[in-house]
């Protein structure tokens, strides 16, 4: 769908709650849609993570095994299998319909913080409180690079489209590119000021990066050219790393959690705040979209502990 | 390609240094896919392997219980649903590359040194095999026929040879090797005899349509076309590679051929296939090293045909000769003293695979030293020593005119977030054909005891367990990938040592071969040391 020159005059249709999701004995970190939106789910710091039916709410299947809370979940292109990030320094590899345990990947040397599959799914990149990115060979469970990616924990990891890059985003106030073959450093994107990055992620084209700064700012970069080119404010964030991600089923809109338990929709092109969905009684640190359908997964912190899913319908 | 618009300049295009070397039994020959993501290896012992290249690990084997001859020679069909492999018991097997299944499997009279599945298609349903001693073959997947060509001018008539299935058509004994590859879209075939002639075969009337005298009439060894199909290369007995320009048009060359025969019906049979074969190819360049005088073996283009290598024939070395196709000679890479069998240029990146006697396939790629002004981007690399000049006022505080951050970005500006560009590298994409680009990756289930412990290690269920190498049980059960140099971080560490600042463009000296060879030896058998979790000092 070619983006209109100017956002049309129809009315924005709100989002509203469709199913409250609860079974998580503590705060939720992260939720996330397969690619195929079957599945939806998520991880907690109760050290488990689960799988959940968009379509009525279910609770499919529970990852149990972790030592510590998780702090980050994937799945692979395929959804057969999905991986998790903990403070255990572990990153582990589940078997998406029976709940077992496939492999553990260690080298970490402290908490796991974030972790993604590349398209093709043969290799994971994590990012940790040990300062480095690391990428993972699936198959093997090998370590195949260690990036000395930067000087202060690694909050977000995502690969491009294709999987050539990555990047990732850290607490020193740096976003940096990587070629993901050969792991060298394309490139880092600085700004005058540098609050702490708390999350970055790829547009769906790969030319742009969405950055969540501790300062209540989401930015969007062109990561060529180094320069940003829209500004999302009016939530709130300055303590926690919560994520971000891109709205295409229905118009394009920018999506986040705040620590003001809402979450804000802007409108990509005017960044206009849309919509503030209000229902969770924590922090939202983590929201999702479906890659289909007109629907967004948020997850909160320990106050709330709900993974909650919202629909356009009426 | 995407990264395109920051990817340092500077670096060079070809490479410089052996990176990693893989190890699976005892390879012989290699290819990788279109579009780089994987390589195919055929071994000695009759079976095949498929190496996910951007992980440097096992996607998939291709096991063969009724071949138990050495594999001679490995071919992708155009998307990779197809790999093609011939063997030294005669055989042609046909696998299916994401099922991992045989789907047929024909034994010929001779064995079949090379064997190329036709390239237009992405289930091609022809091939064409050069058998060890007689006249290259196109040969019927389905069925097993065979179709010999013709590999010499007939004496008479309006250039359609005689077929003839024991002998050369010029009656001499069949036991001169003859080199013979597809065109780009596999509508002409292209064959190199030993007179040193080029014929430009119609393969479906077995019909030769132009004829060129390659300079020398020395024996053509290897024939073979540039990813474009732009250039054709010829490496002769005369131990000079050759550089043809292809003039023909690359999508339908059958049908301008046909066009110019029909123009010249005056000439006589001999004078119109020549006059033809001036108008389809036309020499560009020669290689050879006249001091040496070293024979070429496997040379080949890099995939956008600005590089050409060729390895030494010589035997006890493992040497890869780079020309830019200009003629200059760039580079000769030095690997351990090993005859070299089989080499392929990436058919993206500037990184050469190359095969040695002792089944070890060795990965060169560039000699990249980190490049700093990414790490920090207000940061600026010299080549040399700059004299700084201050300002006046450098020093001066000036609190009314601390920088003010002014945004000259519009952010009103429409952004576009969803269209992704063609990749111009691969523009002859079919886009209705579905591209086999990697194989699905299926995590080996840690072994039950290890599930605790703090190494990632494959499972003990081996898919593979032929390794007789000093290697150690976790780097092999999968076969593995070695590493010289495996994370930037080690790069680092090497980079601060011996820099003699000689070279301006290039960044690093390039260790001798002696010290190369020790590392290659060291990285052997240190392998037992280096574990995955490795981590930084």
């Amino acid at each position: 769908m070619a983006s209109a020159a100017t956002e049309p005059a129809e009315a924005f249709k709100p989002y509203k709650l469709k199913h409250n999701l609860s079974g998580h004995k503590r705060a939720i970190s992260s939720v996330k849609f397969s690619d195929d939106g079957r599945l939806l789910a998520s991880a907690s710091a109760d050290k488990t993570a689960c799988t959940w039916s968009p379509s009525d709410g279910s609770l499919l299947q529970e990852y149990q095994g972790h030592d510590q809370g998780i702090s980050d979940l994937a799945f692979s292109s395929d959804a057969r299998y999905l991986a998790t990030a903990s403070d255990d320094k572990t990153v582990r590899l589940w078997d998406v319909a029976t709940g077992s345990l496939v492999k553990t990947l260690s080298g970490h040397t402290n908490y796991v913080f974030c972790v993604n599959f590349n398209p093709q799914s043969n290799m994971l990149v994590s990012g940790s409180f040990d300062e480095t990115v690391r990428a993972w060979d699936v198959k093997s469970g090998k370590c195949l690079k260690v990036l000395p990616a930067h000087s202060d924990p690694v909050t977000a990891v995502h690969f491009n489209r294709d999987g050539t890059l990555i990047v990732s985003s850290s607490y020193d106030g740096l976003c940096r590119i990587w070629d993901a073959s050969t792991g060298h450093c394309m490139k880092t994107l600085i700004d005058d000021e540098n609050p702490p990055v708390s999350f970055v992620r790829f547009s769906p084209n790969g030319k742009f990066i969405l950055v969540g700064t501790l300062d209540n700012t989401f930015r969007l970069w062109n990561f060529s050219t180094g320069k940003y080119l829209k500004t999302y404010t009016g939530h709130v964030n300055s303590k926690y790393c919560i994520s971000a991600t891109f709205s295409v089923t229905n118009g394009k809109y920018i999506v986040s959690g705040s620590e003001d338990n809402s979450i804000y929709l802007w409108e990509l092109q005017s960044r206009k705040i849309v919509q503030k969905l209000e229902g969770h009684t924590d922090t939202v640190v983590s929201v999702s979209c479906h890659p289909t359908e007109n629907m967004i997964a948020s997850g909160a912190l320990g106050e709330d502990k709900t993974v909650k899913i919202w629909t356009q319908e009426d | 390609m995407m990264n395109a618009p920051i990817i340092d300049p500077l670096q060079g295009d070809f490479p410089e240094v052996i990176e990693e070397f893989l190890e699976h039994g005892v390879m012989k020959c290699i290819a990788f896919n279109r579009r780089g993501t994987l390589l195919a290896a055929g071994c000695a012992d009759g079976n095949c392997v498929i190496w996910d290249f951007e992980t440097r690990g096992i996607a998939k084997e291709l096991r063969d219980d009724d071949c138990l001859a050495a594999i001679t020679s490995i071919c992708w069909s155009k998307y990779g649903h197809r790999i093609l492999a011939s063997a030294a018991d005669k055989s042609l097997t046909l696998w299916d590359v994401v099922k991992g299944e045989k789907i047929g499997r024909t034994t010929l009279q001779q064995t079949p040194l090379q064997a190329r599945l036709h390239p237009g298609s992405s289930t091609p349903l022809i091939c064409l095999v050069c058998p060890v001693s007689s006249a290259p073959m196109i040969v019927d997947l389905r069925s097993g026929s065979t179709t010999v060509l013709p590999v010499s001018l007939p004496d008479t008539g309006n250039g359609l040879a005689p077929p003839s299935r024991n002998k050369f058509s010029d009656g001499s004994a069949p036991f001169t090797p003859t080199a013979a590859c597809f065109n780009k879209y596999g509508d002409l075939v292209y064959v190199g005899n030993s007179k040193g002639e080029i014929l430009i075969i119609d393969h479906s009337k077995i019909q030769v349509c132009g004829v060129v005298q390659v300079p020398g009439a020395s024996v053509i060894k290897n024939m073979v076309f540039s990813r474009s199909g732009q250039y054709l290369l010829t490496n002769s007995n005369d131990r000079t590679i050759r550089i043809y320009e292809n003039l023909l048009p690359l999508k339908d060359g059958l049908k301008a051929l046909d066009e110019s025969n029909s123009g010249l019906d005056e000439l006589d049979g001999v004078e119109k296939v020549k006059t033809i074969g001036s108008t389809c190819l036309s020499l560009f360049r020669e290689f050879q090293d006249s001091i040496t005088r070293v024979h070429w073996k496997a040379p080949c283009f890099s995939g956008d045909g600005e590089w050409v290598i060729g390895g030494s024939a010589s035997k006890g070395e493992h040497k890869i000769y780079i020309w830019d196709r200009a003629g200059h000679l760039v580079k000769i890479l030095e690997g351990p003293k090993e005859a070299l069998m089989d080499l392929a240029w990436h058919p993206v990146h500037p990184i050469v695979v190359s095969v040695s006697l002792a089944g070890l396939v060795y990965i060169w790629a560039k000699d990249y030293t980190e490049n700093w002004s990414a790490f920090a981007p207000d940061f600026k690399e010299l080549e040399e020593n700059e004299e700084y000049i201050e300002r006046e006022d450098e020093f001066d505080l000036m609190p009314d005119t601390e920088k003010v951050k002014e945004s000259d970005v519009n952010e009103d500006d429409e952004v576009d977030i969803m269209t992704v560009e063609k990749d111009s590298a691969f523009s002859d994409s079919d886009v209705s054909e579905e591209e086999i680009c990697f194989l699905p990756a299926d995590p080996t289930p840690d072994a039950p005891e290890q599930q605790d412990k703090c190494v990632g290690s494959t499972s003990k269920l081996a898919d593979s367990a032929q390794s007789g190498s000093p290697l150690s049980d976790e780097a092999g059960q999968n076969g593995h990938a070695v590493n010289q140099s495996s994370s930037p971080l080690e790069g680092m560490d090497n980079s601060a040592a011996e820099d003699t600042g000689g070279t301006r463009l290039k960044r690093r000296r390039r260790p001798s071969d002696k010290v190369m060879e020790l590392q290659v030896e060291k990285v052997k058998k240190s392998s037992q040391r280096m574990k995955p979790s490795d981590d930084l000092p």
